[in-house]
């Protein structure tokens, strides 16, 4: 028999991490839910556009005054002027352009440029900020649950007093104080948004802690970070996923809403900032509004349809 | 149950007092100050800056280190003096008593819009379990659930108010609140701000009357030979309703500065929200403050309530 180092006992962690068999199964379940399966794929299809759509267009905040308020490829808007010289209103058709086929705004800016520049913030901030916010939740419900006693006091009442915070108002708050840039609006809502999962996974600790295997495990003699790291972590590993997908909506939502009422970082182009300049010309340009809000709402709708699958297919108690 | 009353209470305002220190030292480490507003207005007028600051921060005692400042605050709340609004030159509580109304109003109707449609819908389509009407309600509730609600608002805005002209642009504050005129304009922003908890409710009323109607009572209630509206009606509804009433209270006290402070601002509606979002603006602390402080204690009433509400709904329940 070969002599297995400590860490090596890999049948000790069967669940999700080395698991091929039950990842298929997984995916088996989350097949049968076709909605999941279409927000997975505009997922996808953002990730795509995210990543390598800024190559493909124009600088999205490159301005161009002979270009004002295009409306998108097929439609037209009437515009008239009203010229001082000859006392007259001259009224003109403009049509939308095949170089802007989503239309421009009242800068001149490129709609579709904005939009796929929208698409890698909102990613972009919508993973980084649920990473921190669940890497922080699952640490310290963790942390809670085996340390117990005066640790798991403080840090629950902790909870309790973020949990009780006007969260919107912090978030405005600490964005406006520190000064709107990604990476403070990614950290604030990270740093923020951890206490849900934090309970959820404290909770989930305690009763796996005394469950027999754990027991078990304890009695061969493992450390506690054995425990948690071999047993604990891949059995919450389901959860925390689930967490993940149903929590990166609402972020995507808070990055749009900080965005819209101009908190947004000045130097990128997000969904938000470009609906906040849409608000402005509800009534001359309507497509600065509707598409980057098009976009949110299915970006939201992909998230939560598949956030919704993966959650019933890791349920066992569910039928799919 | 008097002393699990007073122990609660106990509690809350321990969170309220660390929500309240942890809002002070982030307005007072910011980088700006609220004198830098007044300042504005004198280098205007060519007066020597450095003095009239110094002159305005000893008058505030804003001068003076930032614990003494937080002993004075502290001092100062503890009798009942809320500050100095400096942005609206007025005492801070007069500011919130004369536009909290308009929060109050918004919520409250967006929140009978919700139940009421929300219940009502949820019901329907669990009575109709896997019919057509189930499945678009359910999309309806996908939707519902996804849609951001100041977005919602903006096409509102766009189709009723700019095309078709059915409703007024701007909100207008003449109106004497409660009058038919306030109502029929307020008819848009509870539409934003409702649909999203609408599309909630339907959901869990849903899966709450899906629960019951499995349940073994429901059976002998047909048994009986009651008729499908009493067993439906008396039967599953009273006790599907019981977990609604924890998530009702829950989103209450979650919309109070999220949804309806975005609604407030495309809307135009001169409630807290927008009170809130000027105050941070111009660095207005004590303003920002009150009104933090004003929603955690809602917060942490509406949850008190809940809980005793629960105890006169479920008599099983009892806290000791």
């Amino acid at each position: 028999m070969t002599e297995l180092k400590p860490g090596q006992g890999g049948r000790s962690r069967i669940p999700l991490r080395i698991s091929h068999r039950l990842w298929g199964y997984y995916w088996e379940r989350l097949q049968k839910n076709r909605l999941s399966l279409v927000g997975l794929g505009f997922i996808g299809f953002l990730v795509l556009t995210g990543i390598f759509g800024p190559l493909l267009v124009q600088d999205p905040q490159k301005t161009d005054f002979n270009i004002l308020n295009l409306p998108p490829l097929g439609f037209s808007i009437q515009e008239s002027i009203y010229d001082i010289k000859t006392n007259e209103i001259t009224t003109t058709m403009i049509e939308g352009r095949p170089e802007h086929p989503l239309g421009t705004d009242s800068k001149g800016r490129d709609m579709l440029a904005m939009l796929v520049s929208g698409a890698r913030i909102s990613l972009l901030v919508g993973l980084l900020a649920t990473g921190i916010a669940i890497f922080l939740g699952t640490f310290l419900g963790v942390l809670s649950a085996f340390l117990g006693g005066w640790v798991d006091n403080a840090l629950m009442r902790f909870t309790d007093i973020m949990m009780t915070f006007p969260f919107f108002l912090l978030l405005v708050l600490i964005v406006f104080i520190f000064g709107p840039s990604l990476a403070i609006i990614v950290l604030v809502i990270g740093l923020t948004g951890w206490t849900g999962a934090a309970r959820l996974i404290r909770s989930e600790a305690l009763s796996l802690r005394t469950r027999d295997f754990i027991t078990a495990s304890k009695a061969l003699g493992a450390s506690d970070t054995r425990v948690i790291f071999n047993h604990l972590i891949p059995n919450v590993s389901s959860l925390i996923i689930v967490m993940a997908s149903l929590s990166i909506p609402g972020v995507i939502m808070a990055e749009a809403s900080l965005s819209f009422i101009g908190l947004g970082d000045p130097m990128s182009t997000s969904w938000g900032t470009i609906l906040n300049t849409g608000q402005h010309s509800l009534d001359s340009a309507w497509w600065v509004a509707v598409e980057p809000g098009i976009m949110l709402f299915l970006t939201v709708l992909s998230f939560n349809f598949f956030g919704d699958g993966l959650r019933d297919a890791f349920d066992p108690k569910a039928s799919v | 149950m008097r002393s699990y009353i007073i122990k609660r209470l106990l509690y809350s305002v321990i969170i309220a007092w660390g929500i309240l220190t942890i809002t002070f030292i982030l307005l007072r480490v910011g980088p700006t100050s609220p004198v830098d507003r007044y300042i504005l207005n004198i280098a205007a007028k060519g007066q020597d800056v450095e003095s009239v600051r110094q002159a305005i921060e000893a008058r505030y005692g804003l001068d003076k280190p930032i614990i003494e400042q937080y002993l004075l605050y502290m001092g100062n709340l503890l009798q009942g003096k809320w500050g100095w609004s400096f942005s609206a030159s007025q005492p801070v509580m007069e500011l919130i008593g004369s536009h909290w109304i308009y929060s109050f109003q918004l919520i409250l109707l967006a929140t009978i819009f919700a139940i009421i449609l929300g219940v009502g819908l949820g019901i329907l389509s669990a009575v109709n379990q896997n019919t057509k009407i189930d499945y678009a309600t359910s999309i309806f509730s996908f939707i519902g659930i996804s849609i951001p609600g100041f977005w919602l608002g903006l096409m509102l805005i766009l189709v009723f108010a700019v095309y078709l002209g059915v409703f007024k642009t701007f909100y207008d504050t003449s109106y004497p609140i409660w009058s038919l005129e306030n109502l029929r304009q307020l008819i848009m922003p509870v539409l934003a701000l409702g649909t999203g908890e609408l599309a909630g409710y339907v959901r869990y009323t849903r899966s709450a009357m899906l629960d019951n109607l499995r349940k073994e009572f429901v059976t002998t209630a047909r048994a009986k030979g009651l008729s499908e509206r009493t067993v439906i009606g008396k039967h599953v509804l009273r006790n599907a309703v019981l977990p609604l009433v924890t998530i009702i209270m829950f989103d209450l006290g979650s919309i109070v500065f999220g949804g309806a402070y975005l609604t407030e601002i495309v809307f135009g509606i001169p409630g807290l929200g927008q009170v809130s979002f000027n105050a941070i603006f111009a660095n207005d602390y004590a303003v920002v403050i009150a009104v933090t402080l004003i929603g955690t204690f809602m917060v942490l009433f509406i949850n008190l309530a809940t809980d005793l509400i629960y105890t006169y709904l479920d008599p099983r329940i009892r806290y000791d």
